[in-house]
């Protein structure tokens, strides 16, 4: 059997992960870095092969005894994402790693991890979906600990997996009932047999917590904002960009499967959805440091793309799921940027005048006029994120809104009323970090900030161009979450 | 009661041990052996329902993969608390509450 291309896609930076730790132990830091950019950069080429195969309307699919890996739009999408932010990351963390301690293990780390999220997008049985997931955990809790001279950093870490590891136990035990009630735990197989019992219900509950640990579903999200604030800034536009959004894939493919089991997990979906909007943007609003903003910022966007998501699910809109991915997908590029851009700042006022306390928002006073580009940047992401036209963000919000006004359905519309009433509450912690920063006084930390490097300002420069296009055209993203909606509603069949 | 609900109630009898021993206990040490015995209920939980769909080799070798990913989580953890004991002084998780709000 011919070894189709996705499948280099996952072997790349799987493969490559070992070898960049190698190159960086035994060679230099400077040669890992480019081997894990380039071995980045080469896997759009196995993507591009896969798109072209996917847009024939081939099967992608690769069988291995009876273990089964299949690309559909979910995966080229999550794919597309990770593709798109990790060799950024590389490029924005060479010069923090630089005689860092334990330097050669972060990208090799970035690489498996990159490597089995996009594993767990192609998984087609429900032990994969965990199995790819645990990967991704943990290089995510050893990224999480990288500085583990701080002690933040390590009570971030212990947080994340103890709780992490809680969740993956009950999404483990979701999957014994499964296979105890039916005797299989390939999706598709579970679409067409399962039946309402008591047994899978139960698996159900299980995966809905257990994932919903994972995508930080409020009452479980206590700890995203310590891990997501205690990491190195670049691997927090990776937590927040796109780790937590493949548990939403992975909750979404385990639902999907049990659909018959359940017809109400759409409206379940879009009351988490609802909670975790207005908990997060509530809790954001007291915050005084940066990151920690962003960390709680991300609770309530995992709220909008459920909510387009619960759309889709409860009345087989294509638009409300499209709405949500296109949302997962400008989220991903937003928050990256927003983390790069607010991790370039931490470096510039503190961490390169050895100072490793993290930055607060009184701090960035001024900061516009020392370093324009980053903070026009993160000025972008910002506003981006608060949904204000014509960012991305406010594209993807919108296609959401529109899906369900379209509905006709009163509930729908409440739904996405609250959605954009949430939206409007968001500004209120967005825009006063925007005046801070365009602020005529400059703070002293910033009076003593160092300049930053070229390889910091190229990936920011570049996620910031990003967005703007997308934004004004949205069009070009369209087949993506097009691709990405259909094989979800296809999956759970019009009901 | 069949032999399965019963093994099966065992299993989650196991989870609610892990549990409890999560809420309870203080020390890093012993939280990592408290979630070391929940995914030992998670592997039960899979043998079980191996041989009760009649996929008996299935089920064990879920339950073997899950106890190699498993000593992964566990070979972190320890990690961690090598590195807690080592900056801190201390296993004692109460040392690791500073992060707020």
């Amino acid at each position: 059997m011919v070894i189709p291309a996705f499948i280099w896609l996952i072997w790349l930076p799987l493969l490559g992960a070992p070898l960049v730790y190698l190159v960086g132990r035994l060679l230099s830091g400077w040669l890992a870095r480019w081997t894990a950019l380039l071995l980045l950069l080469a896997a759009w080429l196995p993507f591009a092969a896969t798109w072209q195969a996917f847009a024939r309307h081939e099967t992608v699919a690769y069988s291995l005894g009876q273990v089964t890996l299949q690309v559909d739009g979910v995966s080229l999408l999550i794919t597309a994402v990770i593709l798109t932010l990790t060799p950024l990351i590389v490029l924005y963390s060479a010069h923090t790693l630089d005689g860092a301690d334990g330097s050669e293990k972060y990208n090799a780390m970035l690489l498996a991890m990159g490597g089995s999220m996009i594993g767990l997008s192609c998984a087609t049985d429900l032990f994969n979906l965990w199995l790819w997931f645990e990967a991704t955990a943990v290089t995510s809790y050893l990224l999480v600990v990288f500085y583990h001279q701080q002690p933040a950093s390590l009570e971030a870490g212990v947080k994340y997996l103890v709780q992490s590891v809680v969740g993956s136990v009950l999404v483990l035990f979701g999957v014994a009932l499964v296979l105890a009630q039916s005797g299989t735990l390939s999706l598709t197989a579970l679409r067409q047999q399962a039946t309402p019992s008591p047994l899978l219900l139960a698996a159900c509950a299980l995966f809905a917590v257990g994932f919903g640990v994972k995508i930080a579903l409020v009452p479980l999200h206590t700890w995203l904002p310590d891990a997501h604030a205690q990491a190195p800034s670049g691997i927090s536009a990776l937590l927040s960009g796109i780790v937590i959004e493949t548990g939403l894939v992975a909750l979404l493919r385990a639902m999907a499967a049990l659909t018959a089991v359940t017809h109400t997990w759409g409206l379940l979906l879009l009351m988490l959805g609802a909670v975790n909007m207005l908990v997060g943007n509530l809790l954001a609003l007291p915050q005084t440091q940066v990151k920690r903003l962003l960390a709680f910022s991300s609770i309530s966007h995992i709220g909008y793309m459920l909510t387009g998501l619960g759309i889709a699910v409860t009345s087989g809109e294509v638009l409300g799921a499209q709405g949500g991915f296109f949302h997962l997908l400008t989220h991903g590029l937003m928050k990256g940027l927003a983390f790069l851009a607010a991790g370039a700042l931490l470096y510039g006022l503190h961490t390169a005048v050895n100072d490793h306390t993290p930055l607060t928002i009184a701090e960035l006073s001024g900061s516009g006029w020392r370093y324009p580009l980053v903070a026009v940047a993160l000025t972008l992401a910002l506003l981006g994120l608060g949904g204000i036209p014509p960012l991305a963000g406010f594209m993807s919000k919108w296609q959401i809104l529109l899906a369900g006004m379209g509905s006709q359905q009163p509930v729908l519309m409440g739904f996405v009323a609250f959605a954009a009433l949430n939206s409007v509450l968001s500004l209120a912690y967005y825009a006063p970090m925007v005046q801070m920063v365009f602020r005529r006084e400059m703070s002293a930390v910033v009076q003593n900030g160092r300049s930053l490097p070229l390889t910091m300002n190229l990936p920011i420069l570049l996620l910031a161009l990003a967005i703007v296009t997308i934004g004004l055209w949205p069009g070009l993203v369209t087949r993506l979450t097009q691709g990405a909606g259909t094989a979800l509603l296809s999956v759970i069949g019009n009901q | 009661m069949t032999q399965t609900t019963v093994l099966l109630l065992g299993a989650v009898g196991v989870l609610g041990v892990g549990l409890y021993g999560l809420l309870r206990l203080r020390n890093l040490i012993q939280i990592i052996v408290a979630l070391q015995i929940l995914a030992k209920a998670a592997v039960l939980a899979l043998v079980v329902a191996g041989k009760a769909s009649g996929h008996v080799n299935l089920g064990q070798s879920l339950a073997v993969t899950v106890i190699v990913a498993d000593t992964v989580i566990a070979v972190v953890g320890l990690a961690l608390a090598v590195q807690v004991r080592r900056r801190l002084g201390t296993l004692d998780v109460k040392a690791l509450a500073t992060l707020r709000g």
